[in-house]
């Protein structure tokens, strides 16, 4: 695990709008190792999908752009890979499943077919053994009776099915890294439970790395080994999991913190973040969270400078002027490969009692 | 509206169709519970749809068998020595023959249990296959003045059994001095033309015009629509802006200004006036797909396409034009009609088809004659079998909005 399976390297992107030029990502670093869950978090709008979608290069050119940046996957920059290669990595390499399950499948294909194109696409089979690959992935993510699922058309399965057939079609081709983007936001709360338990199963028993886009730290918490929060097209804080929810060190993640409700707690209203999200038209000066942050206090610092993510702890990563130490804190490439031994939930009853 | 019940499908999900849950079949055989049936099903429940499918049903048999209900050529006969013959089957021309063995290898392949597209394939080799060797082996006979009827009254034929209508379109009757413009009587049963043909028999094999003129210039019509509108919904950009302003220029000249310029330039024939009509009828297919591949490309299910590897002729071909196409399919089965009308329009001002080739919009305009009389048999079966079969389209056009229009169907 000393090499980065995907390594982002001060990514930008840009979209050109019939108001001027919006930059919803800037200067975004990360990188996930073979094996290892790497969760994005942030609000809507911090451009945690948008760098997503970028590394299969899903963005539409115009209006968006790559400003600068490289994003390297098994040591080829994929911004610069022609078209046709580009094509050979996804689904074959990298696959993504998106949030909404309802509309991700085609809606005139049976299951089968659509998963099937996908086998036939890269893993150069025909016909009946293509359905078989297809009937064996469907099996593989516990639908039951596969060989009938495999004929019936997408409105014909229950949310979680298709979440699960999506799992399914992204996997049959044993890809090396998922990206995730919102798996589990558009189900239920209990098969959430079961689609992130299957993520965990499938990525124990094939190896692969996660990129898990949520805006949910419960899932988080479950799930990953690493985590980069964004703000506002940027990353403002990046450490592994236990690191960040031991001691969180930029504003906004003790912010989010903060408003997730805890058990036993006697409060009537959850804590907020004051203000609202800044539109990605027309973000502040300086730190982009200073007109929210309880901790600016008029500093005009904040108002003026940008601070950069720097490494404030071993190998944990923020971005905020009021930090102890913060300006002489070393400004380096966020590399974690960090992979945590045991999630929760694999813990042995006994163990935790 | 809730999202779950906003994709529920057109019809029934519910209850499965008799041999759908056949298990012991291969399950790429089995017979699926695709869109395209359930629309179909939809549609053909319609009083107006099944109206206007049995009209031109009745026209596409009609299409098929006018070598056989209308010929001058004797279906069987025998000459004098005692020699049997079928003069008609020599005298087939190369659409004779593609149409009958096509219309055979039709039914056959419909009777048969396989895919759907490989049925499809099926019928557009036996096609193919069928129109270029027919194209090379048949040869056109001019034989128009052999009538057969004075060889019958010399008993040189000993006995012949004739077709239904015993003309073929160009039997001119030059054999008859008054045969020219007569009213319905007799044998003539829908009367003469003034050059002396029957009418009947030049009706029935005038379907074959109408049918084809209607389906071939509105399916070349959709197709450069679809490609078109296709490019400017997916690229948007650049390449909507300039295919924008193509739909207008193509839409701002008058249709029938626009066919004329184009009559003028080429030699009109059959196939130069599917093309012209084709040509331009598009804009209307065109925005449609323009308007469904914009909303289209930012779905989940073609994003998802793309970040699975599927190549971009497959994304925009496999992956949203069947998504998409509702709206022109509707609007082609309106564009059928006014192909079938745009080309009666040009018969009928003499600027259409050649000489030897029937056509509605041609007897039509033989109704009023130079002289100014007017011969009300040219006028009315021509013009009730233009007005039916526009009508028809109509009607099935209006069925299949109503089927696969969630807006009417809430109502």
């Amino acid at each position: 695990m000393n090499e980065p399976l995907l390594h982002i390297d001060k990514l930008n992107v840009a979209f050109s709008t019939s108001r001027g030029q919006v930059h919803p990502v800037r200067d975004v670093s990360m990188s996930v190792y073979p094996g290892q869950t790497l969760a994005v978090v942030g609000e809507s709008g911090c451009g945690k999908s948008v760098t997503a979608m970028s590394v299969l290069r899903l963005i539409p050119q115009p209006p968006g752009k790559y400003l600068s940046g490289r994003i390297y996957f098994q040591g080829r920059d994929l911004l610069k890979l022609p078209e046709a290669d580009m094509r050979k990595v996804r689904g074959k390499e990298i696959a993504m499943i998106f949030q909404e399950p309802m509309t991700s499948l085609n809606p005139v294909y049976t299951i089968g077919d659509q998963i099937a194109e996908a086998v036939i696409l890269h893993q150069n089979l025909r016909g009946k053994a293509a359905y078989d690959v297809a009937e064996e992935a469907l099996r593989e993510v516990g639908i039951a009776d596969p060989g009938r699922r495999l004929r019936e058309y997408p409105h014909q399965l229950s949310g979680g099915m298709r979440q699960r057939v999506m799992i399914a079609m992204a996997l049959s081709c044993k890809p090396k890294l998922l990206i995730a983007d919102e798996p589990t936001t558009a189900l239920d709360v209990t098969i959430q439970a079961q689609i992130l338990e299957l993520l965990r199963k499938l990525q124990r028993e094939t190896g692969m790395a996660i990129m898990l886009i949520t805006h949910d730290l419960g899932v988080v918490a479950e799930n990953a080994d690493t985590v980069a929060v964004m703000y506002a097209g940027r990353v403002v804080e990046h450490s592994t999991v236990h690191d960040l929810f031991d001691k969180p060190q930029h504003p906004y993640t003790e912010g989010l913190f903060r408003s997730v409700p805890k058990l036993g707690a006697n409060v009537t209203r959850l804590e907020t973040i004051a203000g609202t999200v800044p539109n990605p038209q027309n973000f502040p000066n300086g730190c982009k969270f200073h007109p929210r942050c309880p901790r600016m206090a008029g500093d005009p610092l904040c108002v003026s400078d940008d601070p950069a993510l720097r490494e404030v702890q071993l190998r944990h990563w923020a971005a905020c002027h009021h930090i102890e130490g913060f300006a002489q804190a070393p400004i380096t490439e966020p590399q974690l490969a960090y992979k945590r031994a045991e999630t929760i939930s694999e813990i042995p009853a006994e163990v935790l009692q | 509206m809730t999202k779950l019940s906003a994709s529920e499908p057109i019809g029934n999900p519910g209850k499965p169709g008799p041999g759908e849950t056949d298990s012991t079949r291969d399950p790429l055989t089995v017979v699926r519970r695709s869109l395209v049936r359930q629309v179909a099903r939809d549609v053909l429940v319609r009083w107006g749809a099944q109206i206007g499918i049995v009209w031109v049903g009745l026209l596409v048999v009609l299409a098929v068998l006018a070598p056989v209900l209308a010929n001058s050529h004797p279906l069987l006969m025998k000459s004098k020595d005692g020699e049997l013959s079928s003069p008609w089957v020599k005298h087939l021309s190369t659409a004779d023959c593609t149409l009958l063995v096509t219309a055979v290898a039709f039914v056959i392949i419909v009777l048969t249990r396989w895919r759907a597209s490989t049925k499809v394939w099926l019928l557009l080799a036996v096609i193919v296959v069928t129109a270029i060797t027919s194209s090379i082996f048949v040869k056109q006979r001019f034989t128009s003045p052999d009538t057969y009827r004075d060889r019958l009254k010399s008993g040189e034929i000993e006995w012949a059994a004739r077709a239904p209508i015993p003309y073929s379109p160009d039997d001119r009757q030059l054999d008859d001095p008054t045969a020219r413009l007569r009213s319905p009587a007799g044998r003539h049963w829908m009367g003469t033309t003034a050059t002396g043909a029957d009418l009947a028999s030049n009706m029935i094999h005038a379907c074959r015009i109408a049918l084809s003129i209607g389906f071939i210039s509105t399916g070349i019509a959709v197709v450069i629509g679809v490609v078109i509108g296709g490019m400017m919904g997916y690229y948007a950009g650049v390449v909507d802006l300039l295919g924008m302003r193509l739909v207008e220029i193509f839409s701002a000249i008058p249709t029938l200004l626009l066919l004329l310029c184009f009559v003028a330039v080429f030699t009109p024939n059959l196939y130069m006036m599917m093309a012209i009509i084709g040509l331009t009828s598009w804009e209307g297919y065109a925005v449609f797909t323009r308007a469904e591949f914009l909303s289209l490309r930012q779905r989940d299910f073609v994003q998802s396409a793309i970040a699975s590897g599927v190549p971009l002729r497959s994304v925009l071909f496999r992956h949203m034009l069947p998504n998409g196409i509702t709206p022109v399919l509707i609007s082609a089965s309106f564009g059928v009609a006014s192909a079938i009308l745009a080309e009666s329009t040009l018969s009928f001002l003499g600027i259409g088809l050649g000489v030897d080739e029937a056509s509605w919009g041609k007897l039509l305009a033989d109704a009023r004659s130079s002289g100014g009389t007017f011969y009300w048999w040219l006028a009315v079966f021509p013009g009730v079998a233009i007005f039916l079969t526009v009508f028809a389209y109509n009607l099935i056009g209006e069925a299949l909005r109503d089927a696969l229009d969630p807006k009417v169907l809430k109502n």
